[in-house]
């Protein structure tokens, strides 16, 4: 059985195209009932997320261009797209290349976003509605148990999914650098933009227990307040609280320093030199720079946090050619394990063809014999099962031999030839 | 005990290189090869010091190669317990480098140095092998210090600067080796302190002298000092952070001058 996947992705599509392929849950159990017809393609399995939609399958090794067009054609007509609207866009692996496309999507190497997490619960989702549909075999199955297995190989041996990538969760990242833990630590807002509002939700989660939000407007000063269960104080107030904080966040729109050196400094003796953590995501700059060359203060501006992120995504890219190595060695291993599925019935039933025959012509020949010790019938047997299986061995050789070689003829002819049904 | 302490190299020698390349590397597996083979240098580590003590009649910690040996031994042991309470592997990068060296020292130097004092007249009180255990276990905890304040001061640097290489996501957090230096600080005080004072009575027992102004006294009569003020300071919370982490820096320096002193400068005491 050839495994066989087409689909498009980010990469080869652009979204509107992407868009109208894809599937919604029920159109994808649906497609798959008819996709898989049993006769050219045998097993199916729709992956439909907004950066990708692939198809695979299992398709007989002599039917892989009639199964791969099937699959265009199916494409077309369900999701009502001509074909020349999307062909060029298309691609189409076969074999060791679509396990490797499996695996690497499942492990999120395949995704935009590097490691994201999101994707191998959308692949769980993709198997689990094939099952619904009774579309997923015994090559489908093991491919996508397989591709679980990898990525969770992939997560854990390497860093692809270590460092974060997006500026609400530095903050979490580089607070647990400098505090280790943020269980019970202050966070201070000041201004509520959108991405101060998204890092203090990522510092709540994580274990930030007191939020104090400084708005100009206090309308929203409220709303988060009561959103995070924190407290709003005035922005007159600032240089009183700030001592309490441990993580300041700062995105006014003002248009000069809300932070200065000397209200930080005083804050800082007030903190007996524990250390605070600044964060400044707002163009113009509202923290004056001078604070973070205070003693035990750390600042980050938003080009310093865009620098720690793009190294932080070089660092995810290094990881990932780990990741592809992990990949490669568990291709070998799984077509070992899907050619020992393949050729098992078939040396398992002609064993036991030939050893019932040998038992048959026992019985018949039985009588004949005479009355025999127990050693001696024994011996009989042994000498039966022995001759059996040194006339078969080469047999078998010259099967597994012919599978190594993908020889489904040969192979269908030894089958044939001991009249071994299907 | 020279075979059993060869098979401890070896498993040092294992559990140094693997911790260096988890540490670069960041890879559990690495993590665990030496930490299992870091166990098992410490339990046969452990056996030949016992060996040596049945074996020579004598605790131990006399001569120089016993004495780096049961320095490595100390190391090990204090790596651990971090290791247990703070997860802190990257201090394995450190340490069992060290250790490593230390081992390899002491079979190295083997039984050539037996040209020493007869240990015999510095066995007779149990004093004695107290005011050196306690000292090399002081001397552990401010390597400890030390290696605690390398990590504190590269990613205190790495965050000031915003410059974020491999080796900065394979460090502890600033607040944990901040903490670590801290409390290897006050054990390592209070050991050296006992150590002194053990060492004080011992000599007034056998001379009626509490203090001989050699120079490895006063060394350690200025590690004492530094340590002190460091912890002092650390409370009343002027010196948190870099200032902190650099005199646990500067310190181990005087820790190397008191545990060399002798050598180079010669004096009352012998070694160890």
């Amino acid at each position: 059985m050839s495994i066989v996947l087409v689909g498009v992705n980010h990469k080869s599509a652009p979204v509107e195209l992407r868009e109208l392929l894809a599937f919604s849950e029920e159109a994808c159990t649906a497609g798959l009932r008819t996709l898989v017809d049993g006769q050219i393609v045998r097993e199916g399995l729709i992956v439909s997320t907004c950066n990708r939609v692939e198809v695979l399958s299992a398709i007989a090794p002599e039917q892989l261009n009639e199964g791969a067009d099937r699959i265009i054609d199916f494409l077309s007509g369900s999701r009502n797209v001509p074909r020349e609207f999307f062909q060029q866009h298309v691609y189409h692996h076969t074999d060791d290349e679509a396990v490797r496309h499996v695996f690497r999507v499942a492990s999120s190497l395949d995704s935009m976003v590097i490691g994201e997490p999101q994707v191998l619960g959308q692949v769980r989702r993709a198997y689990s509605l094939a099952l619904e549909a009774g579309t997923a075999g015994r090559v489908l199955n093991r491919l996508v148990h397989h591709a679980f297995r990898v990525a969770k190989r992939v997560r854990s041996e390497t860093g692809i999914a270590a460092n974060a990538i997006s500026i609400s969760y530095m903050a979490v990242e580089l607070g647990r650098k400098i505090f280790d833990s943020l269980k019970g630590r202050t966070v201070m807002l000041i201004g509520a933009g959108e991405m101060a509002e998204l890092s203090a939700r990522h510092l709540v989660n994580a274990g930030a227990a007191r939020v104090l939000i400084a708005n100009r407007t206090e309308e929203t000063a409220e709303r988060l307040a009561q959103e995070f269960g924190g407290e709003a104080i005035g922005l007159n107030e600032l240089s009183d609280h700030l001592a309490e904080a441990d993580i300041v966040i700062c995105s006014t729109g003002a248009p000069g320093y809300v932070v200065t050196e000397s209200i930080a400094r005083e804050a800082l003796e007030k903190r007996r030199n524990r250390p605070a953590f600044f964060i400044d995501i707002s163009v113009p700059r509202n923290i004056e720079p001078a604070v973070g060359e205070l003693p035990n203060t750390f600042l980050f501006d938003i080009d310093d946090l865009e620098a720690v992120i793009s190294s932080n995504i070089r660092e995810r890219e290094r990881e990932a050619e780990r990741a592809e190595l992990i990949v490669n060695s568990e291709i070998m291993q799984f077509q070992q394990a899907l050619r020992a599925l393949d050729i098992g019935p078939t040396i398992g039933a002609l064993r036991q063809k030939l050893q019932e025959i040998a038992k048959l012509e026992l019985a018949r020949q039985r009588t004949r014999l005479g009355p025999l010790t127990k050693e001696q019938e024994a011996a009989i047997e042994a000498l039966l099962v022995a001759t059996v299986n040194k006339i078969s061995h080469p047999v078998l050789s010259q099967l597994r031999r012919s599978y190594d070689a993908s020889d489904a003829d040969t192979i269908q002819a030894w089958r044939d030839i001991f009249g071994l049904e299907e | 005990m020279r075979p059993l302490l060869l098979a401890v190299l070896a498993a040092y020698v294992v559990a140094a290189i693997h911790a260096v390349l988890a540490f670069v590397n960041k890879r559990r597996s690495l993590q665990q090869v030496s930490d299992w083979s870091m166990a098992v240098g410490f339990l046969l580590h452990t056996a030949a010091l016992i060996a040596d003590w049945v074996i020579d009649g004598h605790y131990p910690l006399f001569y120089l190669r016993e004495t780096l040996s049961f320095l490595g031994w100390t190391l090990v042991a204090t790596y651990a317990v971090v290791l247990y309470r703070y997860r802190a592997q990257a201090l394995g990068a450190f340490t069992l480098p060290l250790v490593t060296i230390l081992t390899f020292l002491a079979l190295l130097i083997g039984s050539r140095d037996n040209t020493a004092v007869e240990a015999g007249g510095f066995s007779t009180s149990w004093l004695f092998p107290v005011h050196t255990t306690l000292l090399l276990f002081a001397y552990a905890a401010f390597f400890v210090v030390f290696s605690a304040s390398i990590m504190y001061l590269l990613q205190e640097r790495a965050l000031k600067l915003k410059l974020f290489g491999a080796i900065f996501h394979r460090l502890p957090s600033l607040a944990a080796v901040n903490e670590i230096a801290s409390i290897a600080a006050t054990i390592g005080l209070t050991l050296l302190t006992l150590g002194i004072v053990a060492g004080m009575l011992w000599s007034s027992a056998r001379d009626g002298r509490l203090w001989h102004n050699d120079p490895k006294e006063i060394f350690a009569g200025l590690t004492w000092l530094l340590y002190l003020l460091l912890l002092v300071y650390r409370s009343t919370a002027r010196w948190q952070g870099r200032r902190a982490a650099w005199i646990g820096v500067a310190g181990f320096a005087l820790v190397l001058c008191t545990f060399f002193g002798t050598r180079l400068m010669g004096g009352y005491h012998v070694f160890g």
